[in-house]
């Protein structure tokens, strides 16, 4: 159980400081969740190139395993290599196929995780809160337009690192997710996946809704339908945002279980589980109100 | 000679069970709790190592062995302080009488223990009587009253009850008088049904900030207890104790109520015994055992029962069918009248009817007059007190001047199930099994 | 007339020098800088007018008696929860749980209210201009629910003897729910109630009173013998 943000910047202007605003939203609401912090930012990058985050492991030598990734990762292409505490970023060509890509990389290590792959998405996420996740990676000088977080309170999960959020619609590009709440449904639909060949890298029934959508949208569905389907084909407890490279949207369960709230202008979109995170990054005089049940929003860049 | 043979399976009971929902189209709602013979691991499965050559008894009597309670030091500016580990669990007005829930109140009372309020709200005539009163705040919130929550010593913020996890209370029609439905706002008459989740918070993330509401409104004095019906016991108490619980309740699966479908009580929860072993493991594992203090309740029959829920890690009991039966509760008095209503003593779970033989589950004045309050008050106290010296006696023999001394390493497990569920050895063996 | 700024204060600190304003007989209190920050102005029980220069988050108004709270920004979940007398009234929207369990009082939202508006009300008035979303007015008691917008759906499931209005549209009645005709001078106390909440300006851009639509429990579900089979098995 958790809190969730999420941003977009409509102004054409400027690089947008997505990860300041982010950062800000998540301080508000840290009380809800001091076990792990956790941003996906969209930023601007050339063309015809992905950015990668790469898990190193949890066998404790980061830089061996860093090392012995960066071999692999060169074989695709890869160059400007930068390692973060457990994280490995670098940029490589643009592909319609990421299996063989993320098959290799994870080929290094039991724990090696391919995070994120997009043409401007980077998630970063760890255990403790936004402030340390702010140590560590300086996500507020990250520039973008848009992007979603999460502080988490652990609830069944292990608390660490792959299990935090945000999670990415594994081997989709572009595709991030928050969820505050709980799939009642989980076990039944990952195991429907399974058979299909899907790998789950936790234990977390958040994980299920990525990979719920990226199934969707790889089907041919748009992000609004895709989304709209999940009040239908998820059961339980759901207040998601979801972002690709140039679209935010939220959806809310059946019952509206989960509290989400959203304020929009002519110069921004804001949503939050609670309206203290909208207050607390962005001043001025706009109304905030609470999404209501089924409901799905969704705003183009 | 061959002899008359009931299957197995389609026991008389069951057969009778299919007929009654084939004729009348409705599942079976009653009292009591769990009816079922327990064959899974119940506190009957553990027994106590008192010592002999490596640790040395005390003498009773003489040498003391010390039974305060303190409960709420995590955040609240005013713990409560019992005499003994045993209290009064939340019982609503309604589902007892005035005269059982004054009783109760009176004989807590006199044995230096607390009493709870319970579905319904607070009695004036409880708070009058009750030392130390604890009250409950539940998903229905009939008759809560800031006034009187700032009367009370400790709010108890109740998710569910063992008997019936994940779903609401239920009065029905005959017992919801005109005093009962003026107390809890209803029609006169009417099945009372309660929400199965809190009308304001709905997980434990907003729970946090409906704790610190409670704790706003009483100025920070008083603990929060967080009570829980025994289902998913670790995750549960580590986010109750993440939400700020100065006190944690878990209530198994054996725990009583007035009125609920049969199939709730039977197949839901967490027996017990389980229940204390996932509450203490989930405190430790997140460093709060000990400063989060853990009542178990459910099916606590004596201090024998109470004497191990507080070696596995509890620091107090409540008992709630236990008290009732000590009022009278399915006593070989007013014969004719149980068998009036389906019943015999010693087999009686019909507290759903209203229709107690011996003045306890009912709103009828002419039965209530069956409890005679005094004499009833000196047979809680009388319970309480014996229920606190077997605990005591046990401790003793053990070598332990206070019985929160107790530990799981003073007992050893009969069985292999509560040896793997308590992580305690098995008799003759030395070995934990299932670790 | 006090002022308090909350900028950089807890919710504890803010409420203690509430009480101790109150304490002091001050009947005018504004608090400035709020921040959509939780549980302001909880158990507030004297006859004092709290004004909130912004948002408030979950519990504004909880379990107060006497006081009047007039949030200017939005309100989160449970606004004025357990109230047993009093007014709270929310310029922008509510979250869910608006009016959750009040025993008295009158809970007035200009905006919008989000879902299980009056859940398990056992007394009071809630009336919000706008509109109003999932399962309304769930098991409630006593009290009267307006809705002067649309209702979402499920409205008044599941109700014992709440009164509901409704000036808009109906996206599905609740379990047990149905549209009663109202009785000889109901319509006139509507709309005395409707004009004494509402400021003008928003009033008259909703409907009359005798176009609102009456819904009540059906009491199909009132008692547990019934075999009225169909019912309980969407009910339970």
């Amino acid at each position: 159980m958790c809190g969730i943000v999420g941003y977009l910047d409509k102004t054409a202007a400027g690089d947008g400081n997505i990860g300041s605003v982010l950062l800000a939203m998540l301080n508000a609401l840290a009380c809800r969740g001091p076990d792990s912090a956790g941003v996906a930012l969209f930023g601007d990058h050339p063309p015809h190139q992905f950015v990668a985050q790469v898990k190193l492991g949890d066998n404790g030598d980061d830089a061996g395993r860093a090392r012995e990734i960066r071999v692999i990762a060169e074989k695709f292409g890869a160059h400007e290599f930068a390692q973060t505490g457990a994280y490995l970023r670098f940029v490589f060509g643009e592909t319609d196929n990421l299996k063989p890509f993320i098959t290799e990389i994870e080929a290094a290590g039991k724990d090696v995780e391919v995070v994120s792959v997009g043409r401007r998405l980077e998630i970063v996420k760890q255990v403790g809160s936004p402030t340390r996740l702010e140590q560590t990676f300086g996500i507020s000088g990250f520039l973008g337009k848009h992007g979603i977080g999460q502080t988490r309170l652990s609830t069944e999960s292990v608390v660490d690192l792959s299990h935090s959020q945000p999670f990415w619609g594994h081997g989709y590009p572009d595709l991030a997710i928050v969820h505050n709440g709980h799939i009642t449904n989980y076990h039944q639909l990952r195991r429907r996946y399974e058979q299909t060949g899907i790998h789950f890298y936790t234990e977390n029934d958040s994980e299920v809704v990525a990979i719920f959508l990226a199934g969707k949208l790889r089907e041919g569905a748009d992000l609004r339908a895709a989304m709209q389907s999940m009040i239908t084909e998820l059961d339980g407890s759901f207040s998601c945002l979801v972002a690709t490279d140039s679209a935010l949207g939220f959806v809310k369960d059946t019952f509206s279980f989960k509290p989400l709230v959203f304020a929009e202008t002519d110069d921004f979109v804001a949503v939050a589980t609670e309206e203290i995170a909208i207050r607390g990054a962005i001043q001025g005089d706009f109304t905030v109100r609470e999404g209501q049940a089924k409901e799905v929003r969704v705003w183009q860049r | 000679m061959s002899e008359l043979q009931n299957s197995g399976i389609f026991a008389p009971r069951v057969i009778e069970e299919i007929q009654a929902k084939a004729e009348s189209g409705l599942y079976s709602i009653r009292g009591f709790g769990t009816l079922r013979e327990r064959r899974w691991a119940t506190f009957d499965d553990l027994t106590f190592l008192p010592c002999s050559l490596t640790r040395i008894p005390l003498e009773g009597y003489r040498e003391k062995c010390s039974t305060k309670t303190v409960l709420g030091t995590r955040f609240a500016k005013k713990p409560i302080e019992l005499d003994i580990p045993v209290m009064i669990t939340g019982m609503s007005w309604g589902a007892l009488s005035l005269n059982a829930k004054v009783s109760l109140a009176k004989g807590a009372a006199a044995a230096g223990s607390s009493n709870t309020t319970g579905d319904g709200g607070m009695l004036k005539a409880e708070r009058e009587n009750s030392r130390t009163l604890i009250y409950e705040v539940l998903p229905s919130r009939y008759g809560i009253n800031i006034h009187d929550m700032r009367m009370a010593d400790a709010i108890e913020l109740t998710i569910g009850q063992g008997a019936k996890p994940g779903t609401g209370g239920l009065l029905l029609g005959s017992k919801v008088s005109d005093r009962i439905a003026q107390q809890r706002d209803l029609p006169i008459g009417v099945d009372q049904r309660s929400p199965a989740r809190h009308p304001d918070f709905l997980g434990p993330d907003d729970m946090i900030i409906k704790v610190e509401e409670l704790r706003e409104a009483t100025d920070w004095q008083v603990p929060i207890f967080i009570k829980l019906g025994a289902s998913r016991v670790y995750d549960d108490v580590k986010l109750a104790a993440k939400a700020g619980a100065d006190v944690i309740v878990v209530d198994g699966m054996e725990g009583g109520t007035g009125a609920s479908p049969a199939i709730f009580q039977e197949h839901t929860g967490l027996p017990t015994l389980a229940a204390v072993c996932e509450a203490r493991a989930a405190l430790q594992d997140i460093g709060l055992y000990g400063e989060v203090q853990l009542i178990i309740a459910g099916g606590i029959r004596d201090g024998v029962d109470a004497a191990k829920a507080i070696a596995l890690g509890a620091d107090a009991c409540y008992i709630g069918t236990a008290s009732l039966i000590a009022l009278n509760c399915n006593k070989p008095i007013y014969e004719e009248d149980y068998r009036a209503i389906g019943a015999a003593p010693h087999a009686c779970h019909h507290c759903h009817t209203g229709r107690c033989p011996v003045g306890i589950t009912t709103q009828d004045p002419e039965l209530m007059k069956r409890l005679e309050v005094e004499q009833a008050a000196e047979r809680v106290r009388n319970l309480l007190q014996v229920m606190t010296l077997e605990i005591q006696m046990l401790a003793r023999s053990c070598g332990k001047s206070d019985v929160h001394h107790l530990e799981p390493e003073d007992m050893a497990a009969l069985t292999i199930e509560a040896s793997a569920i308590c992580g305690i050895p098995l008799v003759g063996t030395r070995k934990v099994f299932g670790s | 007339m006090a002022e308090i700024d909350a900028m950089g204060r807890t919710t504890r600190e803010i409420n203690n020098a509430i009480r101790q304003l109150v304490a002091e007989s001050c009947k005018e209190i504004t608090v400035r800088n709020p921040g959509a920050r939780h549980n302001l102005a909880v158990a507030v029980l004297e006859d004092v007018h709290i004004r909130v220069a912004g948002s408030a988050g979950y519990y504004c108004g909880g379990l107060i008696d006497r006081a009047s709270i007039e949030i200017e920004g939005s309100a989160g979940w449970g606004l004025a929860e357990s109230m047993l007398s009093g007014t709270v009234r929310v310029h922008g929207s509510a979250g869910s749980g608006a009016a959750a369990a009040i025993r008295g009082g009158t809970v007035v939202i200009h905006g919008d209210a989000a879902a299980r508006l009056g859940v398990s009300m056992k007394g009071g008035t809630v009336i919000v201009a706008g509109n109003c979303g999932y399962m309304a007015g769930f098991m409630g008691q006593k009290g009267t629910v307006i809705v002067c917008g649309d209702a979402g759906e499920a409205f008044a499931d599941s109700m014992y003897a709440t009164v509901c209005y409704v000036g808009g549209k109906i996206g599905n009645l609740g379990t047990d729910a149905v549209v009663a005709p109202m009785e000889p001078g109901e319509a006139e106390q509507l709309e005395k109630t409707l004009n004494s909440y509402l400021p003008k300006s928003l009033r008259s851009s909703k409907p009359a009173a005798a176009d609102f639509k009456k819904v009540v429990a059906g009491r199909k579900l009132w008692n547990f013998d019934k075999r009225e089979w169909r019912i309980w098995q969407e009910a339970l």
